[in-house]
C-alpha cells in the first residue's frame, strides 16, 4: 500500500543486539531528540499550561501578572452545565462534521473514480484543478467565497436576479444559519475533496488489473465491482481519511470565524473552535476557555484512538 | 487551517496525536506563551536611556496623514537618533489583538483605543498610569470630560482622549432636490420613507451599524444600562422608551433603506457616489472619502466621488425628539502607554506631541474633535458639516461604563440584534433577548 511505504522498519537486525547487548541504542534518541524537543516547546508546554489554566480563574488581568487563583473543577462545571452555550456548539460541531466528512468522502470518491476512467490528458487538468483547491489558503478562499455571496454586490444574487427575473439584491445569505452553514459547507468540501480524491485514486489504482478483469468477465456489473472488490481493497484507506476528517472538521476555524465576520449570527453559528476563541481571546476569559479546550482535547483524543491503534497494528504486521 | 500537507496518514502515529492536542490547543496556544513572559513582571525592568525605537499603533485610517508626519518628524527632532513608527491597526477584532499584543514582551509603546473599547484594559492594568501631574501637564481640565472618565478606572487616569467624532447626517444636494431637511426625529423616519425607492435608500443603514441606533433609543426616553445602587446591570432595550426608538429604527431600516441587513458600517462612501443614497450618518471625517477625487492619486487610495455627489455634500445633526440635535453615540478615541513599552520614556515623548496643541490642530483642522476643549473652535464650522458635527458633539453620550462593555462588542451582541431587526424580526422579542445576553456579561 502506497500510504504506508514510508514507515520505518520496526525492528531493529537482530545481529546488531547480540553484537552490543549491554549498550543503550543511543544514536536513535538522538535523531529524535531535535523533534522531541520542539514538540515539548511548541505542544507539550502548551498542553501543561492548558490544563493548568482551566483550574484557575485566570481573566485579562492575570495576564498582566495578577497571580491566579485556583478554583478546582469550577471552570468544568461551569462549561458542562452550559447547555445553551457549550453543548449546544458541541452539538452543532458534530453535526456539521458528520455532513462534512459524508459529502467529502461521497465526492471524493467519485472524482477518485472519474481519474481512472479519463484519459491522460483529462486526468491531468482534472489533477491540476485539484491541486489549486488545495493549495488555496482558507483564508483567502473563503473570502472570495464570501464575495461570490455578497448581499449587495455578489454573482449570485446576480446571477439569480438575472434568470429568474427577481429582485435579489439584498437578499443575505449569510443571516440565515441554514444557509450559512450550506456556505460553509460549500467551501470546507472543496478544499477538503482533493486530497481525499488524491488519496483514494492512490488505493484505487494499486487494485490489480486482472482482478477486475476476472470480476468482469463473471457478469458482476460495475456496481458490483466497486462495492464487492474496490472498496475492500482500499477499505483501510477508507477509514484513515473519515477519522482524519472527522478531525479536521471537527476543529474547523478559519472559514467559520472569517464568514461570522463577513455577516451572520455568530450565536447561531459558532462551532467548537471559534468558540473557544471567543470566550478565551475575545472575552478574556481564559480559564474557562482552557477548560472547554481540555474538554475537547479529550474528544478529539478518543476520535483518534482508532487511527492511532490502526496504524500501530499495521506496524507490527 | 483546515488541511495540512503534514498529515498524511500512515506517519509516526505519536506525531500525530501529538499535532492534534496540538492542534485543539492553538488558539490559547499564543497566549500561553505570551502570558509566560507576563508573569516575569509588570512594568518595564531596566529603565534604558539613549535613543531607541517607540512604536505606536493607531487604529483605522481617520488620522490625516499630515498629523502622522509631524508625529515622526517632531519626535525625531526633539529625541536625536530615536525613531518613531506608527503601526496601522483596523478596528476589526482590536481587542483581541491588544489583549495579545499589551502582554507579551513585544507590545507596542502607544496604543489608540476606542472610547467604548477601554475599560477593558484600564481595568486589567494594560496601560501605565498617568499620574497626576503628567495630566495637568498634558492638558488637565481641558481635556474633553467624557473621554477622561472612559480612561480612568478607580480614580487614576490610564488612557487620555485623543479626539471625537460624534456622527452627522450628510446629504447631497443633487440627490435630495426640494425635499426639506428634516427637523424632527420624527419627521427624519418620514422622510427616510417617503424617499425610498428600489434604487434610493432614504437612509443607508446597514443592519450592523449600532452606533446610529443608540441615538433613536435615548431620544425616545429608552437607556442601554444602567447601574443600580446595588452595582447590578440593567439593560434597557426592551424599556419602553426603549423599544418606541427600536420601532422607528425597524422603520428606518426596512421600508426606508436598500442597505443589506447583514453588513457593517464600512466603506460607506461607496452606494453614495453610487447616487443611491439620500441621508448618510457617518462620522464627520468620512466626508474626505466622499470628497475624494474618483481617480485618487495615491495608487491605494480610495476613489470618491469629488465632481459629482461630493461636490454639493450637506450635514446636519440629526434631529431630536423635539427638535435640536438628537443625542448622539460619542465616537472616537482614546490613547494610552502600554504597560509593557520597553522604553516609558520615549513613549511618554510621542505621548506629549500626540496630546500637543500643535498635533490636535491638525486633527482639528481635519475636522476631528480634538482631545482639548479650547482647541474645538479650530475646527471648521463655516460648513454646514462642521456646525452640524459641533451640535452633535455637544449632546454626545457614551456607552455603559463598565469593563464588560467590551466583551458586549466583541461578542457582536448589538450588531447581532440590529440586523434581526433590520430584517423584519418582532422588536420586542429582538429586544429582551438583547437585554438578557447583555445583563448576563455586564454582572457576570
Amino acid at each position: 500500500m502506497s500510504l504506508l511505504a514510508d514507515l520505518p522498519a520496526p525492528t531493529a537486525p537482530p545481529r546488531q543486539e547480540i553484537r552490543q547487548p549491554s549498550r543503550k541504542p543511543f544514536l536513535p534518541w538522538l535523531l529524535l531528540s531535535a523533534t522531541m524537543v520542539i514538540l515539548g516547546v511548541l505542544t507539550g508546554y502548551p498542553v501543561l499550561r492548558l490544563v493548568v489554566m482551566s483550574f484557575q480563574e485566570y481573566e485579562r488581568a492575570q495576564l498582566m501578572g495578577l497571580p491566579a487563583e485556583w478554583v478546582g473543577f469550577d471552570n468544568y462545571a461551569t462549561v458542562l452545565t452550559d447547555v445553551e452555550g457549550f453543548w449546544a456548539v458541541l452539538g452543532r460541531s458534530f453535526a456539521l462534521m458528520v455532513v462534512l466528512v459524508v459529502t467529502t468522502m461521497v465526492l471524493g470518491m467519485l472524482v477518485a473514480l472519474l481519474m481512472i476512467r479519463i484519459g491522460k490528458g483529462m486526468r491531468l487538468l482534472v489533477s491540476v484543478g485539484l491541486l489549486l483547491a488545495w493549495a488555496m489558503p482558507s483564508l483567502a478562499a473563503t473570502t472570495v467565497w464570501g464575495w461570490v455571496f455578497d448581499t449587495q454586490y455578489g454573482v449570485v444574487n446576480n446571477v439569480l436576479t438575472a434568470i429568474t427575473g427577481d429582485r435579489w439584491f439584498g437578499n443575505s445569505w449569510l443571516l440565515n444559519p441554514w444557509s450559512f452553514f450550506l456556505i460553509l459547507t460549500c467551501i470546507i468540501v472543496w478544499g477538503a475533496v482533493p486530497f481525499v480524491a488524491f488519496t483514494l485514486y492512490a488505493g484505487l489504482t494499486q487494485i490489480p488489473e486482472e482482478v477486475m478483469e476476472a470480476a468482469q468477465l463473471d457478469g458482476a456489473s460495475a456496481f458490483q465491482r466497486f462495492r464487492l472488490i474496490q472498496v475492500p481493497y482500499v477499505r483501510s484507506i477508507i477509514t484513515v481519511l473519515v477519522i482524519l476528517s472527522m478531525i479536521w472538521d471537527l476543529k474547523v476555524f478559519t472559514q467559520v470565524f472569517v464568514l461570522q465576520d463577513i455577516g451572520g449570527d455568530r450565536e447561531l453559528t459558532n462551532t467548537i473552535g471559534v468558540y473557544i476563541y471567543q470566550t478565551g481571546m475575545a472575552q478574556g476569559h481564559y480559564g474557562l476557555a482552557s477548560a472547554i479546550g481540555v474538554i475537547f482535547v479529550v474528544v478529539m483524543l478518543a476520535i483518534s484512538y482508532p487511527y492511532v491503534r490502526r496504524t500501530l497494528r499495521e506496524e507490527e504486521l | 487551517m483546515h488541511r495540512d500537507t503534514k498529515s498524511y496518514p500512515g506517519r509516526n502515529p505519536n506525531v500525530n496525536t501529538n499535532r492534534l492536542v496540538g492542534a485543539a490547543a492553538s488558539a490559547i496556544t499564543l497566549t500561553l506563551a505570551l502570558s509566560a513572559c507576563g508573569n516575569a513582571g509588570g512594568a518595564a525592568t531596566a529603565e534604558e536611556t539613549g535613543p531607541g525605537e517607540v512604536r505606536v499603533w493607531l487604529v483605522g485610517s481617520d488620522t490625516p496623514v499630515e498629523a502622522r508626519d509631524y508625529l515622526k518628524k517632531t519626535f525625531e527632532e526633539e529625541n536625536p537618533g530615536s525613531t518613531l513608527v506608527i503601526e496601522e491597526q483596523a478596528w476589526e477584532g482590536l481587542v483581541d489583538k491588544y489583549t495579545t499584543a499589551l502582554s507579551g514582551s513585544d507590545a507596542p509603546d502607544v496604543v489608540e483605543i476606542g472610547n467604548t473599547q477601554a475599560a477593558a484594559f484600564t481595568s486589567a492594568g494594560y496601560f501605565r498610569e498617568i499620574t497626576a501631574d503628567e495630566f495637568e501637564t498634558l492638558g488637565g481640565s481641558d481635556l474633553l470630560p467624557g473621554f477622561v472618565e472612559a480612561g480612568d478606572w478607580e480614580g487614576n487616569h490610564y488612557a487620555l482622549p485623543y479626539y471625537s467624532g460624534s456622527r452627522v447626517v450628510f446629504y447631497s444636494e443633487q440627490i435630495l432636490g426640494d425635499t426639506e431637511v428634516p427637523t424632527t426625529l420624527d419627521e427624519y423616519v418620514e422622510t427616510a420613507v417617503d424617499l425610498k425607492t428600489d434604487d434610493l435608500s432614504g437612509v443607508y443603514w446597514p443592519g450592523q451599524d449600532w452606533y446610529n441606533a443608540l441615538p433613536f433609543i435615548w431620544e425616545n426616553g429608552g437607556f442601554v444600562a444602567e447601574q443600580a445602587e446595588d452595582g447590578t446591570w440593567e439593560a434597557g432595550f426592551s424599556s419602553e422608551g426603549g423599544l418606541a426608538g427600536l420601532e422607528q429604527i425597524q422603520t428606518i431600516m426596512t421600508k426606508g433603506n436598500n442597505a443589506p441587513a447583514d453588513t457593517n458600517e464600512a466603506d460607506l462612501q461607496v452606494p453614495f457616489c453610487e447616487g443611491k443614497v439620500a441621508f448618510l450618518s457617518a462620522p464627520s471625517w468620512i466626508q474626505w472619502s466622499i470628497n475624494a477625487p474618483e481617480e485618487p492619486e495615491d495608487p491605494e487610495g480610495v476613489p470618491g466621488c469629488a465632481s459629482t455627489y461630493g461636490k454639493d455634500l450637506q450635514g446636519f445633526a440629526l434631529p431630536g425628539k423635539d427638535g435640536g440635535a438628537a443625542q448622539v453615540f460619542a465616537g472616537g478615541s482614546n490613547i494610552a502607554i502600554a504597560q509593557k513599552s520597553a522604553r516609558p520614556d520615549l513613549a511618554m515623548s510621542a505621548y506629549e506631541i500626540l496630546l500637543s496643541d500643535e498635533y490636535q490642530s491638525i486633527l482639528a483642522g481635519a475636522g476631528l474633535f480634538p482631545a482639548k476643549t479650547s482647541l474645538f473652535e479650530q475646527v471648521d464650522q463655516e460648513s454646514s458639516i462642521g456646525k452640524a458635527a459641533a451640535e452633535a458633539a455637544a449632546n454626545a453620550k457614551l456607552t455603559p461604563a463598565s469593563p464588560k462593555w467590551a466583551d458586549v462588542e466583541s461578542k457582536m451582541l448589538l450588531q447581532t440584534a440590529f440586523t434581526k431587526i433590520a430584517s423584519g424580526e418582532d422588536v420586542k422579542t429582538v429586544a429582551e433577548q438583547l437585554d438578557a445576553d447583555i445583563e448576563e456579561i455586564l454582572n457576570s
